[in-house]
Formats: structure tokens, sequence, C-alpha cells
């Protein structure tokens, strides 16, 4: 199995989109890829045909593959019902309310999160996997599940995606990668910057000493595009069935022209294919 | 008798000796704030000494020498701030008492000047709000800290030494500078901003090129490169410098701005926004990062070490900004961002609206809407648009206030405002090929229509710009036609005044600036009549009231209530017109605002290690 991991510098950085187009290219070379995010923070949610809840953008994840989604792909959805109340869907299926003094039960739920994540791995080529929000964020990393919960369970390697829109990209790129457990730091081979404009060469020095810094690879740059995930545009209020599937075979579309602009921007997919781990 | 001692005398002095001897008369009188011009200079100003007892002090760090229309050279003191605190003013009081001294004593300067300068004149502090990313709160920070701090007693300027910004504003000496500046400078108590707050101004004019204004002037229109190479290394870092000295030797804290991430290590030492005017202004930063999109430990992080350890020490606290739930979830991991970084987190603070003018991000991110009142005022998206903090007064109303870049979106409204654009002709030639321009001239007569500024001049007939000026190509371009007026564009200069107006046919006063290139034949029934100072014979914009089309060149025209209250009671919603109230004046909210702000700050902000930081009470 072979598999790898996107890691965001912020919430909207860019990794949902990433992951859709890494997904995208390696089903365009003809490879069996299975998207997965072991947990998602969303009220936006699709039913899948036999009937399992998962997050939105891992539905849209397995078309970009040219499959249909299944439980597996996001095996935990946590969605707020309000009052700090949270509730837990495990592999499609409601699992418990948490909050208000009832605790996560992180172990237990991250054992199943393995056994989703270790039948895709076994039934795919390619499991292309998703982060959640930042890998560091201090208050929450000892329960991280998706980040590096995920790396440490199954030494999974990883690319960072930073956010250029509002400034501070390499800050966010060394910051994160600072605050990495040092034992999974060799894990995190390159980084990504999204959402650029203007003259890419202009970034240079700074791409080049965040690569002295920190051993990542840039890459490449991703020209500001977007593409617009259902999740933004509320189409969960069908309940999760998108009829016809006409929704998707757009996006698959826009996909497949992004990725055209992508590859020409001159986004490094042969490195990427690379770090997949053997 | 004893004159001031002065090299040039003469019929001056004698005035001012006058009032000196009325003001010594009169003794401390505190603010008068029953006074037209109070605050001419802070809130809280003592005015005892509207004339300066001191005056000529020749002191360079209280004044500087201009030259007068004779051409002689003449002391100003008009930015002087010292004679003005009530120290001061105390101080010298008791020596005119134990002294006693007369209006013109040469003691006054030998003596009683050089006590009080020793004992009250220190030069400012600056302190730095640094941002990890644009939209870290970081302006909003300078306001808060610029009002917590005038709350506190002292004077405080705002300064950003280079801010690219669409909203500008025309300061009381005909300079512009940047929005936020003059809001900052408000929340510091401070009626009058000037340009030393925003020395270098950057006007995106599309395509890369952007306008460059120094010290409230037009200095030159630069392109990414020659910026960076040839404007920052020679007068754009002089500029930062002696505008930072000049505010320092007057305020005891200046409060800087950042830009953007001040550890962008692409070009980090052309950068003269963030660590560069740190450096120039001796200051201690503090590190602002928002947590709404999370990562926020790690642009705190990232920030602090990508910095030359110069430039790190220089950050003295962390603020977590912008937490919504409850500030204490984030504590946890604001004690271990404490020991990764050796730097002290001084403030969680929690997510606040407040009503303050829109920032420049919200169109560049692309917010739509505000309000969900009943009026729902169509305000046209220009591309290029500008000043769209026009706008904001008009949400206080029972207004759904859409910005629209559709026909549809035209077609839909109760009313529609055209507002400035940094392009008139561009924009209007935009709006040619996209269908609003006809639905715009089909809504003529049915629902009420206001341009400002560029706007103003695309409800005229012509827009004549033979030397391709204001727009790419030249020649003439034809108007909404709503008005007979013609506009042209002739040389490249701009105007920027500031006005004070009263509506033509009643309601009330107007104030606000113009800053406009283009000029204006009006041949309309004017809006309003100027009441500014020396400008009474002038009348401004244009008014079809049958019709219910208004237009003007002046920014800021529904700050006051008086035009917004007479644009509101014309605008019908499903047929029906809607009563507001009483509208308040938008300074007024503003300042009830920047209350608000700080007071959320001060309890979010460890106020004691902001003090020790800030180096107050030393």
């Amino acid at each position: 199995m072979r598999s790898i991991l996107f890691l965001g510098t912020s919430s909207g950085a860019g990794k949902t989109t990433v992951d859709a187009l890494y997904c995208r290219h390696l089903a365009r070379k003809g490879l069996r890829v299975a998207p997965f995010k072991a947990s998602n923070l969303s009220l936006n949610s699709y039913v899948t045909e036999d009937g399992k809840e998962i997050g939105m953008g891992q539905a849209f994840q397995a078309w970009a593959c040219g499959i249909e989604p299944t439980g597996d792909m996001n095996p935990v959805l946590l969605k707020p019902s309000g009052n700090g109340r949270m509730q837990v869907v495990l592999r499609g299926a409601p699992f418990m309310d948490v909050g208000r003094g009832v605790p996560f039960p992180r172990d237990e739920v991250m054992e199943k999160v393995c056994e989703s994540y270790d039948r895709l791995a076994h039934d795919y080529d390619v499991v292309v996997c998703e982060g959640s929000g930042s890998p560091v964020e201090l208050n929450l990393m000892d329960n991280d599940m998706a980040n590096i919960g995920m790396m440490r369970a199954r030494g999974i390697r990883s690319v960072l995606v930073g956010d250029i829109e509002r400034g501070g990209v390499f800050a966010a790129i060394y910051g994160t990668w600072l605050l990495l457990p040092e034992d999974l730091r060799p894990l995190v081979k390159g980084f990504v910057i999204n959402r650029f404009r203007g003259d890419a060469s202009i970034l240079e020095p700074g791409i080049r000493k965040v690569e002295e810094l920190t051993g990542m690879k840039c890459l490449g740059i991703i020209p500001y595009v977007h593409l617009r995930f259902p999740e933004e545009d509320s189409l969960s209020d069908s309940g999760g069935r998108l009829g016809d599937g006409s929704i998707h075979e757009e996006f698959v579309k826009n996909l497949d022209e992004l990725l055209d602009a992508v590859e020409e921007a001159g986004i490094d997919f042969d490195a990427l294919d690379g770090f997949l781990s053997a | 008798m004893h004159l001031p001692v002065s090299k040039r005398g003469g019929r001056t002095t004698d005035l001012i000796r006058k009032q000196v001897e009325s003001e010594l008369e009169k003794g401390d009188i505190g603010c008068n704030v029953g006074c037209d011009y109070y605050p001419c200079h802070f809130e809280g100003q003592n005015c005892s000494f509207c004339y300066c007892p001191f005056y000529p002090c020749e002191d360079p760090v209280m004044g500087y020498f201009v030259t007068s229309r004779s051409g002689k050279p003449v002391w100003s003191c008009e930015d002087c701030l010292f004679c003005h605190r009530n120290e001061v003013v105390d101080f010298t009081f008791g020596k005119v008492r134990e002294m006693g001294l007369k209006a013109g004593d040469p003691r006054f300067l030998t003596e009683v000047f050089p006590e009080a300068k020793r004992r009250f004149w220190h030069r400012g502090k600056a302190l730095m709000v640094l941002g990890a990313t644009s939209d870290a709160g970081k302006s909003i920070t300078v306001a808060a800290l610029c009002r917590i701090f005038h709350r506190m007693g002292y004077l405080v300027a705002p300064f950003k030494s280079q801010n690219m910004s669409l909203n500008s504003r025309v300061t009381a000496k005909g300079s512009e500078i940047a929005m936020v500046q003059v809001l900052q400078a408000r929340a510091g108590g401070l009626r009058n901003a000037d340009a030393h707050m925003n020395p270098i101004l950057l006007k995106p004019k599309g395509n890369t090129v952007s306008q460059v204004i120094v010290e409230g002037k037009p200095f030159g229109d630069y392109n990414v490169p020659d910026y960076y190479g040839k404007f920052v290394p020679g007068p754009g870092i002089e500029a930062v410098r002696r505008n930072m000295d000049f505010l320092k030797d007057r305020y005891d804290y200046v409060i800087m701005e950042g830009a953007g991430s001040p550890a962008e290590i692409n070009i980090y030492d052309a950068d003269i926004a963030n660590m560069r005017a740190a450096e120039v202004a001796d200051a201690d930063c503090v590190l602002v990062v928002n947590v709404e999109w999370g990562g926020s430990f790690a642009y705190a992080v990232g920030t602090v070490r990508l910095m030359p350890e110069k430039d790190r020490s220089r950050i003295k606290g962390i603020i977590i900004n912008n937490v919504r739930g409850d500030p204490d979830r984030m504590r946890s991991g604001a004690e271990k961002l404490e020991e990764i970084l050796g730097i002290p987190v001084i403030g969680i603070i929690p997510h606040m609206s407040v009503d303050l003018p829109s920032e420049d991000s919200e169109a560049f991110r692309g917010q739509m809407s505000k309000g969900t009142g009943s009026l729902h005022i169509a305000v046209v998206k220009l591309p290029r648009i500008a000043n769209f903090t026009d706008i904001d007064p008009l949400c206080m109303e029972d207004t759904t206030v859409e910005f629209v870049d559709t026909a549809e979106g035209i077609l839909s409204a109760d009313a529609i405002v055209i507002p400035g654009t940094k392009n008139t002709i561009d924009d209007l030639v935009w709006l040619k090929g996209n269908g609003m321009f006809d639905a715009i001239r089909s809504m003529r007569g049915k629902v009420p229509i206001l341009g400002i500024c560029g706007g103003y001049q695309m409800m005229g007939r012509v827009l004549h710009d033979p030397d391709g000026i204001e727009g790419t190509v030249p020649g003439d371009t034809a108007g909404l036609g709503f008005f007979d007026n013609e506009s042209y564009w002739k040389e490249y200069s701009k105007r920027t005044v500031r006005d004070r107006c009263e509506m033509i046919d009643g309601g009330g006063e107007v104030e606000g600036y113009e800053i406009h290139m283009g000029m204006t034949d009006v041949v309309e029934k004017p809006l309003f009549r100027m009441t500014s100072f020396g400008r009474k014979d002038e009348v401004e914009g244009s008014v079809r009231e049958d019709e219910m089309l208004y237009g003007t060149y002046i920014h800021g025209v529904l700050d006051k209530p008086a035009f917004r209250k007479k644009f509101i009671s014309m605008i019908k919603h499903e047929g029906k017109t809607v009563s507001t109230g009483e509208p308040e004046d938008y300074d007024d909210v503003v300042d009830r605002n920047l209350d608000l702000l700080a007071d959320g700050f001060e309890k979010g902000l460890d106020m004691a290690a902001l003090k020790r930081i800030a180096g107050v009470g030393e």
C-alpha cells in the first residue's frame, strides 16, 4: 500500500482541493485511488449509497478518484450540536454525543479509524489522506487524530499546504514544521504554496530559505483559482443526496481543468509520486 | 513693557502679547469645550494657552519655521501640544504668580520654558503592533491601544509607515492619508489626524503600479521593482524616520502598525512597513495572531523564528486575537507558546463585533452585503471602487446594503449608490460592458440614485479625457446623462480639500472631503452651499429633486445625519418609506464603538504586562 497525507497550515489553506487534485492526477494515471480523512468537523455531510454519513469533501474526492464514496473514507464525522455538545458519527453511523462532561474516547475511536484506513490501503493502490485544520494547535495536539495521529499510527509521509493569500506563508510553513514533534518531522517531505497571484519569481529567496531550514522541498506554487467545493455552497441542504449526480460531474470537469492548469504552473507531481510511502 | 524676545517682532508678536495678557488674567480655564474649535488638538486638552506665552520658542522639538506670504520665515507651532498639557499650564501659572510675570516678559523664554521643558518634555516611546498575517487585527489593536492610552491620560498618535489602501481621507491640512489612521487618531482622542501618521500611502492603480503618496501629496507612480529598488532605500526610509521623529517629539506614545506579515523573508530587507520601521523608531513590538482560521501558534512561532535575532528581541508580547467561545480554551496552548518562544502571551482577545468603518480586506475578500433591514440599497461594485467607507453610515439604518455587479442587482434595488473609483472612465466602460449602465439608466426617476465622486462624474453627460489621464484610452466617454454636467481631465493633478457645507434646501450640515483628479462643470442645481472659512460663495454637487438624482464630490457625505436622513427618507420599499428614527452622527457611533473596543481589549489584555512593555509610569 502507498499513501500520502496533505496537512494544512490553517483551515481553508486548500488541503481539500490539493488532495482532490492529487487524487485526480493518480486516477488519470490509471491507479486505483481512495481518499481518506480520519476526522472531519462539519455540519455538511453526504450520505453514501449504503447509507453512511461522511464529510462532503471526501465524497467529492472519491468522485475525483472515479469511485463511489464509502463510510471508511471519513470514519469520524464530528457534528457540533450547540451548547458545547457534539455528535460523533463513526464510520457513517451515529456513535455517541460528547461534550459537557462526556469526554471523547479518543483511543477507542482511533482504533476504528485505523481499521478503516487499513481496509482502504488493502483495497486500493494509493490512499490520499487529508489532515484537519492545522496539525500543531498547541491546545489540541495531544488528542489529534487526522494529522499527527495518523502520521504516528501509520507512518504516513506528508506534505504541507500553505495559503499565501493573507501573507505570512513562510512563517506558517516554518512554524508548523517547528511545532511538529521532532520524531515526525522527517515524514514531512515537502510543501506547496497555494493561492498565489502575481510573478512567482519574487518568492524564490523565501522558498530557498525555508527549504534550507527544514529540509522540505517546495513542490510548487498553485495559482489563485477558486474551485468551489459544495460545502461552501451549502448544497448539503439537499439532505446529502445530490440527485442525478450532475453536480459531481460538473465538479470533476472543473477539477480536470484545474489540474491541467496546475500541471502547467509547474506543480512537481513526480516528486509527490516519489514521496508515496513504499 | 517686555515684548517676547524675537529677532522679528512686529505686529504679530504684538497681537500674541495682547492675547497672552488676557490669558494670564483669566488663569487656568482647563478644556474650553464651548469653543467652536475644541478639541483643535486632542480631547481633554488644556485651552488656557490658546496663544502661547513662550512664543516664539524656536525650539525644534516644538515647532518649525515656515515661509510667510511675504517670503519671510515665520515660527510655526501649530502642531505643538506642549502648552496644552495640564501639567505645563499648571506649572506656568505657578511661575507667573511666583515671579510676577506679565505677557512678554523675557523670563518666559529664558527661565520658565527651559524649566518646563526639562520637567515635562520627553521623547515619546514607540510601540508597534505586528500581525502574523493580513487581517490579524493589527489596525483594530492599534485603535484599541490608542484609546486605552488616551484614557490613561497620555498623548498618543498612531503611525503606519506605509499603507496600501483604497480608502483615504483628507486631513485638515489637505493631505491624503489612509482612512484607518484617521480612525486610530480619533481613538487616541485626536480630531486632526495628519500626514505624519501615515507618511507613505500606496494607492493601487491596477496592473501592479501604485500611486505613491508621501506626506499626503502625490509623489509618483511606481511598479513593484522600482518601489523596492529606488523608492524604499532613499525617500522611503527617510520619510519614515522624519515623521516618526516628528511624532515622538510631540506625543507620549506612538502606536505603530505593521503591514501584512513582518516575516516575508523574500523581501525582508526592503520591507519598511515592519521591522525596519521598528528599528528606526526603536519600538518594542507585540505580535497579533488571529485564531479564526487555525494554525495561529504555527504562525506566531514561524514569524518570530524567521526574524534575525536583533529584530526578534523587539517582540515583547503576543496577542491571541479573535477567539470565539471560551477564551480559556486557548490558555494551555498559550502557555506552551510562551515556553517555546520565551515571549509572554499578553492577551487573549475575544471575537468582538463593533461598528467601525470597513477595512479594505472586506472588499478584497468579497463581502457582498451588510445588514438585514427593509430598504435594499444597491452599491455598484466598481472594479476599482475607492473610499467605500462612504457607505458605512447607511448600514446603521434599517437597510440591507448590497454590493452588486449585475444588472439584476440594480433592477431589484430600492435605491442605488454609485461610489468613488480610482479610475472613473475605465469603470464606466466596465459598466457599459456588463449591462449595468443600461440598468441604472432604466431606474432613473424610479428610485433615488446617489453618485459620489467618480460616481457623480459618471452621472453627467460627457467625460472628457483628451490625454488619457484617467482612462486607458484618450477621448470622450458618454456618461449616464442624469445631469447635464461635463467632467474633464486636463492635467495630472489632484484636488484634495476638506469641505464643510449645508444643504441648500435646508436640513443641516454636511462635512467631508474631496479627492479627485477630474473636474466638473456644473450646470445643475447645486446640492450644498459651502460654510468652510473663506469659501462661502462656493456651491457643491448637483440635484434633480423630482427625479431623486443626487451627485456630490464629497466623501463622507452620509456621515452627518442631515443628508443621510434626506436620502433615506426618499427610499421606498414595496411602495412604502421606512421610518428610521433620528439618525445619529456617524462620528458619535464610531466613538462609542471605539470605547467598546477598548473595553474588550482591556478585559482580554494582561494590562500589567502591557504597561510594563510600554513603560507606563516610568
